[in-house]
């Protein structure tokens, strides 16, 4: 990957050797010199400080909380009912909240630490300079990118404490804290590749950090109002058997039965194809993260109600949802109403068809999508320059 | 036109800047149309011409930050389309808009960029010390570059476009903001670097200024080469002097003795200005007054040989 070898042994150049140096450095040392330049000016400004304090005191604050919450809800429920069981040590669902706050918080800061980074030079008039060196478009786009990556990766970092806590008192594998750590690190790849890509097209500061912003908006909220109104274009009808009402009683001999027999018909049943949609939902960061997580504890058929983390039924309501409708539950059998068969079994399902991948690759090729027009925008000598910009 | 290739190089390739043909516009805007430019080695060049003549337009696409809709621009044989990388080895450009890393320090910045132009590592240190050196700014050199006052980030600026050692410098208004020490050395700075077989361009609307730097002058006006001749053809077309003496009644007298016309100027003194031909005429005329026994108390050209240059070219165009 290295860029344009100078072999010109200075058959001119008025200045001898200087004029002609062979640059012996390579791409990634390119890019890693603008991550450098960009992390001096980070670290040496207060507001980074003052973030990452607030920042720690926020999720401090709701680790605190939901310990409090937690304790307070077990302090209330008699003992042996659902809530208290062993499978479901408060540490999971106090993980998993802290987790999903950091995510939430996550997604917030990033585009601040992202979004201006390639027009925030460009108005400081510091752009320039760099495109006049012998850096590559790429190499600052890539430079700056980490950069906003590795600032916005020391929130996460600081965040680290709690999560930790969480995963101890929960009693979890160290595999939890592993995997999430990894999935929010890559979720806030995706929001400071946007972030930057964004910022390398736009022309001004404030639009594209309000573009990331909408961008991280349509990827959590939007995504879900998405899916809902998309699944009432899924509606389908299936048939059912359904108990139509008393008959008469059936006896062959005569004699009344004890048991009223109810006969069942068939009918129409509304049925969602979730999963025509629920890819709309995987692109949703928090599904993302949840879905990635190993949860430990797979109960394996409960036909009470389950106490799962937040995230953790997340991860299975989108599971649901992929999967899409299954047959419509009906108590008939047989064509014969059988009330004994009772409720619906819930069903756990099995992290067999993981829904994360799909929902990151949909983001990577957006971020990417992103990054491709910011550094299109970045060549020089360019062609086009954004609206309304002079480029030194 | 006759200050262009002289010299050229051992090779095929001319060195300097030739420009052909130059356009470039912005939306319905034509900054630039058609402008032919050269700076040739060893030489200063001026770029004059008034706000908004399209001279930093014309800077970016030398610079190669900017591609000209049409035209050729070859920075020592090269052309910035087709190998930027080879021209930006080659190009030292200070904008006329300060881009400062504000929270970085002024020797910070110079091994950044000497980094970016991919210096080999051992050479850095020595090689920013000595630009502050040569900008005057050691004592300066750990503060964080937004403490500089804008003269000292000037200086920075042009120890930034040196760092490469280019052969071509390009410099936006590189004197505004400059106290006249600054000023002084920036002109000393320029000569040298000349001296040293770089080429030069300087844009200014300082004229008196380039009189003293600029070897020769491209003369832009609303995105067009207007004019491109050395500060020497520029005297050669004649220029005002302005004449004051003891006695204005007797300078008065002499000159229309003489039959030269002239003109009162407006001043603190009474003044008159005189057009004259040549260096030659001058030195006539001069004596021509000594000899009549008129107390000539000044004789100098009225304004620099740019400045006229630039004044007759406005009047021209009206």
């Amino acid at each position: 990957m290295t860029e344009i070898m100078e072999v010109d042994p200075g058959s001119q150049g008025p200045q001898g050797p200087s004029a002609v140096r062979i640059p012996a450095r390579g791409y990634f040392d390119g890019i890693r010199d603008v991550v450098v330049l960009e992390l001096k000016q980070r670290l040496r400004s207060r507001g980074w400080y003052i973030m990452l304090g607030i920042w720690f005191v926020v999720i401090g604050g709701v680790t605190w909380l939901t310990w409090g919450a937690w304790n307070a809800a077990m302090n209330t429920v008699p003992a042996g009912s659902y809530g208290s069981t062993a499978q479901h040590s408060p540490g999971s669902v106090i993980f998993e909240v802290v987790l999903a706050f950091v995510l939430l918080f996550a997604l917030l800061v990033a585009p601040a630490l992202s979004a201006n980074g390639v027009n925030g030079d460009r108005s400081s008039g510091t752009l320039a300079l760099l495109q006049v060196t012998l850096l590559t478009p790429g190499q600052i786009l890539w430079g700056k990118f980490l950069a906003a990556w590795v600032a916005a990766l020391a929130f996460l970092v600081t965040s680290a404490p709690f999560l930790i806590i969480g995963v101890a008192a929960g009693g979890l594998s160290p595999g939890h804290i592993v995997v999430s750590l990894l999935m929010l690190a890559l979720e806030i790849a995706v929001v400071c590749a946007i972030g930057t890509g964004v910022s390398a097209v736009a022309a001004r500061p404030l639009f594209s950090i309000v573009v990331t912003y909408l961008a991280v908006a349509g990827l959590t909220v939007l995504s879900v109002i998405a899916f809902g109104f998309g699944m009432q274009l899924t509606r389908d009808t299936a048939t059912a058997m359904e108990p139509s009402g008393y008959s008469a009683p059936a006896t062959s001999d005569g004699s009344p039965s004890d048991v009223p027999e109810i006969s069942c018909v068939p009918t129409q049943q509304p049925v969602f194809h979730t999963e025509r949609v629920a890819w709309f939902l995987a692109v949703n960061p928090f599904v993302v993260v949840a879905d990635a997580i190993p949860y430990s504890e797979v109960p394996s058929s409960r036909s009470d109600i389950v106490v799962n983390g937040p995230l953790e039924s997340i991860s299975q309501g989108t599971r649901h949802a992929m999967a899409g409708p299954e047959a419509p539950y009906s108590p008939c059998v047989n064509g014969v109403y059988q009330p004994q068969q009772s409720g619906p079994q819930y069903e756990y399902l099995k992290q067999t068809t993981p829904v994360w991948p799909l929902g990151l690759g949909i983001q990577a090729v957006l971020a990417g999508l992103l990054l491709w027009l910011g550094w299109r925008s970045l060549r020089t000598p360019a062609r086009r320059l954004p609206r309304g910009t002079r480029i030194a | 036109m006759s200050m262009m290739y002289s010299q050229a190089a051992p090779g095929d390739d001319p060195l300097g800047i030739v420009a052909q043909g130059l356009s470039r516009r912005f939306g319905a805007v034509h900054a630039v149309q058609h402008i032919d430019f050269h700076a040739p080695p060893g030489k200063v060049t001026a770029l004059i011409g008034p706000n908004g003549a399209g001279k930093t337009t014309l800077l970016l696409m030398l610079a190669s930050l900017l591609r000209p809709d049409a035209g050729t621009i070859l920075i020592d044989g090269r052309d910035p389309s087709r190998d930027p990388a080879a021209v930006r080895l080659r190009i030292g450009w200070m904008p006329d808009s300060l881009g400062v890393w504000g929270s970085l320090t002024a020797r910070e910045i110079l091994v950044q960029i000497a980094r970016f132009y991919r210096m080999p590592e051992a050479g850095i240190r020595e090689r920013a010390e000595e630009l502050l050196h040569l900008v005057h700014l050691e004592a300066l050199a750990d503060q964080p570059a937004r403490v500089l006052s804008r003269g000292q980030q000037q200086r920075l600026s042009l120890a930034r476009a040196l760092v490469h050692d280019p052969s071509v410098l390009l410099l936006d208004e590189p004197a505004s903001g400059l106290d006249p020490a600054s000023r002084v050395d920036l002109r000393n700075l320029l000569r040298s670097l000349a001296g040293a077989g770089k080429a030069v361009v300087v844009s200014s609307h300082v004229l008196s200024e380039l009189d003293e730097i600029a070897d020769g002058a491209a003369f832009v006006s609303a995105g067009r080469t207007v004019k491109q001749q050395s500060v020497l053809e520029a005297v050669q077309h004649g220029r005002r002097y302005s004449v004051s003496a003891l006695d204005h009644a007797a300078l008065v007298a002499a000159l229309t003795g003489f039959g030269v016309e002239f003109r009162p100027e407006a001043g603190p003194r009474q003044t008159v200005s005189v057009f004259v031909t040549d260096d030659g005429a001058a030195a006539a005329l001069l004596a021509g007054l000594v000899q009549a026994g008129v107390g000539v108390v000044s004789f100098a050209p009225a304004a620099g040989a740019l400045e006229e240059a630039y004044m007759t070219m406005e009047t021209e165009r009206r």
